[in-house]
């Protein structure tokens, strides 16, 4: 056999085997990427840059159903109307694969071919940092629905938007409550996975126990992939009051199952991305219950309602009816980007396709804009740190409980729920 | 300082690592060191085996550890048919048989992959487990869980299984015999295509059953499949091109090198270190850590 390697190889032989390997390939992923790039004037184009596979897909498909929930009611009910003509929305995705270049390059391609109006950014941090830049240079509005990293906030990008509040705000909140908690918290882990969002997510959870006075046993930053034993075996020795930890759903699910397996269990984990997500729950099984999260956003939420949505309620109806399962605050936070964009454009007054000079105006709107969706009300700020996020809709400390390990508001608001804390089986 | 129980719980947890990645690497030794084909869909057979626990876990009264029987048969038959495939491929006048193997393998990976993901989606799934709960503490030394104690057991043990299938009986021996020179082979009456298919079932088989225990222990997801393929190179390597006992050792040495370096070192290094152990042993020591591997 191995004389064979010395071989030439014969050219066609390779293309049919590569060919093969190509047509295997592309039924598995297929349908993953929209595509076309005929542009009419009757429709606003929207760009889209999610990850729809790779490490971050689940995340993706979040940030797919929100904004697909936003154009498919929005297009029920005429459309954004501009000077009196109403016009359809038309969403075009591109696959950042998890993988920032891929994303800047699909960002790049997507502003070149499909010639959108505006783009509805990533999901993750990582993914956003790496397509912001490109917005900038093309002068794209670009709205996301879900990045909450606040180094992309630092960029001072003047084209880049968030809906989602940063992570700096939302886990440090969240974290100050529940370390409020009785009996108060003395001690603290604080692990993380070692991505702009995750290491922003327990950088804010360890400066929480800080302000609050906890002892901080431990700052503990790993790879995502990596195996949370040799963490949890860190922790469990060290014996802290509560475990705090940043990082996707992903890592969650592995650092929960080594602490079962390692007989660690500490007053309460607190995880932030994603507790109340189908994917924490199916990944733990049974064993979900009691950990605590942090969103800004809940089905059961009382908020103002505005545009297409009256209430959280309603969103949460309508997600459910067109997807079978719960929105999360990422999915309504993708949502509520649209809803911004549609009161934007009808504010510009301007018919599609959008101009250059038309989309710097839409820019300028957006940095003055003020929405009430049911996701809570929108701005962005005009300087400082959070530049162009939208620090308005105020963060809340959940936890998983009752037998459908359902997301309840706890801490000290008037409207919360009794913590199950220390937790208990 | 250092902890004497903390030094003791990273060593268990770095030899109970090692058993996983012995799960893993047992079938993919077998098939580079007996049908020589570098199979880049390792990692999705174990995503395929970790995901035939969560669907079908929850139809044996929610018992993974019932499926490990069913994912061995099951992606044995499927071993069986896919093998001839990759026959195909790799011999004839074909040229550079390893390079149409690794490229037909990796469409097969893409396409178990892209297929999971359009059939189930993105979400991670739980492979439950009632017998297999929580960890046996031993005063001094440490936890022991339950789950990975076992997973490594089951790793030790098929490898122990096959390298006796492989030295003690006639099927083994015409398994080498094929290895050693295919056309000999069959001039001394071995039915390559029998024999060979069941190397890959084998393979296969084994591996989804890894799988199973993989999805106990982390969970199932669509995407888990990459990382299993690239430690499975890991392994080959550490151990030697070609010598199945050596994946042992490399198991326990990838464990070790883990659990110690995040624990001593600190997470962010765990990947440096080992990337950095391969690449040192394919300059200084290319035939593996036990010295008994193939070298061109």
């Amino acid at each position: 056999m191995r004389d064979n390697l010395k071989n030439t190889v014969n050219r066609r032989q390779f293309t049919k085997a590569a060919g093969l390997t190509g047509a295997l390939g592309v039924t598995g992923v297929a349908g993953c990427l929209g595509g076309g790039s005929d542009r009419g004037g009757d429709k606003f184009k929207f760009g889209v840059v999610t990850s729809l596979s790779g490490d971050l897909r689940f995340g993706g498909e979040v940030t797919r159903r929100g904004y697909d929930l936003w154009k498919k009611t929005i297009n029920e009910n005429g459309g954004i109307e501009v000077d009196g003509s109403s016009y359809e929305v038309e969403l075009t995705y591109a696959d950042a694969k998890s993988d920032p270049s891929t994303g800047a390059d699909a960002a790049s391609q997507m502003i070149t071919s499909e010639k959108v109006d505006a783009v509805l950014g990533p999901y993750s941090s990582n993914v956003t940092l790496a397509v912001a830049p490109i917005m900038e240079k093309n002068q794209t509005p670009h709205i996301s629905g879900s990045a909450e990293s606040p180094r992309i906030w630092e960029e001072q990008y003047k084209h880049t938007f968030g809906t989602v509040p940063t992570v700096t705000l939302i886990a440090r909140q969240a974290a100050e409550e529940i370390l409020s908690l009785d009996p108060t918290a003395e001690s603290v882990y604080v692990s993380g996975v070692n991505g702009p969002f995750s290491k922003a997510t327990a950088s804010a959870m360890r400066d929480a126990a800080e302000n609050k006075g906890v002892e901080v046993l431990a700052y503990d930053l790993n790879p995502s992939d990596t195996d949370w034993t040799s963490v949890v075996s860190s922790a469990k020795s060290e014996d802290p009051d509560l475990h705090f930890h940043g990082g996707h759903i992903g890592s969650h699910v592995s650092l929960l199952k080594a602490a079962d397996q390692l007989n660690y269990d500490p007053n309460g984990f607190f995880c932030h991305y994603g507790v109340n997500t189908s994917d924490f729950k199916d990944g733990l099984g049974g064993d979900a219950s009691g950990t605590f999260g942090a969103t800004v956003w809940l089905p059961s939420i009382e908020r103002t309602g505005g545009k297409l949505f009256g209430s959280a309620a309603d969103y949460a109806k309508a997600a459910r009816d067109e997807f079978d399962q719960s929105p999360d605050y990422t999915q309504a936070a993708s949502s509520a980007a649209g809803i911004v964009y549609q009161q934007a454009l009808e504010e510009l007054g301007a018919a599609p396709p959008l101009s250059d000079t038309e989309q710097s105006k839409l820019v300028s709107i957006l940095e003055d804009i003020e929405v009430q969706t049911f996701y809570g009300d929108v701005t962005f700020d005009k300087e400082g740190d959070f530049y162009h996020n939208n620090t308005t809709t105020s963060p809340l400390p959940v936890q998983l409980q009752g037998d459908d390990d359902e997301a309840v508001v706890v801490g000290s608001s008037a409207s919360a729920s009794e913590a199950n804390y220390p937790v208990s089986e | 300082m250092v902890s004497t129980e903390l030094l003791s719980q990273s060593i268990i947890n770095g030899l109970l690592l090692g058993g996983i990645y012995v799960t893993v690497g047992v079938g993919f030794a077998l098939v580079f060191g007996v049908l020589e084909i570098i199979d880049f869909a390792v990692g999705e057979y174990v995503m395929l085996g970790a995901f035939t626990g969560a669907i079908v876990a929850p139809m044996v009264g929610g018992e993974g550890l019932l499926v490990v029987p069913l994912a061995f048969v099951a992606f044995f038959l499927v071993g069986v048919v896919i093998q001839p495939f990759i026959h195909h491929v790799t011999t004839g006048d074909r040229p550079m048989p390893l390079l149409m193997g690794l490229v037909f393998t990796f469409g097969l990976a893409t396409f178990m992959r892209g297929s999971i993901l359009t059939i189930f989606g993105p979400n991670t799934r739980n492979v439950p487990t009632n017998a297999l709960s929580g960890g046996i503490e031993i005063g001094g030394l440490g936890t022991f869980p339950e789950v990975r104690v076992v997973t490594a057991v089951v790793g030790v043990l098929s490898l122990v299984a096959f390298m006796y299938y492989l030295y003690r009986t006639t099927g083994g021996t015409a398994i080498r015999a094929i290895a050693e020179d295919r056309d000999i082979a069959r001039l001394m009456g071995v039915n390559i295509n029998r024999y060979q298919s069941i190397a890959y079932g084998v393979y296969a088989g084994l591996t989804a059953t890894g799988g199973v225990f993989i999805g106990l222990i982390y969970s199932a997801g669509p995407g888990m499949g990459l990382q299993y393929t690239a430690f499975a190179f890991f392994m080959i390597v550490l151990a030697g091109l070609g010598y199945l006992p050596g994946i042992i050792i490399s198991g326990i040495v990838l464990g070790l090198a883990q659990s110690l370096t995040a624990v001593y070192l600190g997470g962010e290094l765990v990947f440096f270190v080992l990337f950095g152990m391969i690449y040192v042993l394919l300059l200084v020591r290319p035939e593996g850590l036990l010295g008994k591997g193939e070298v061109a």
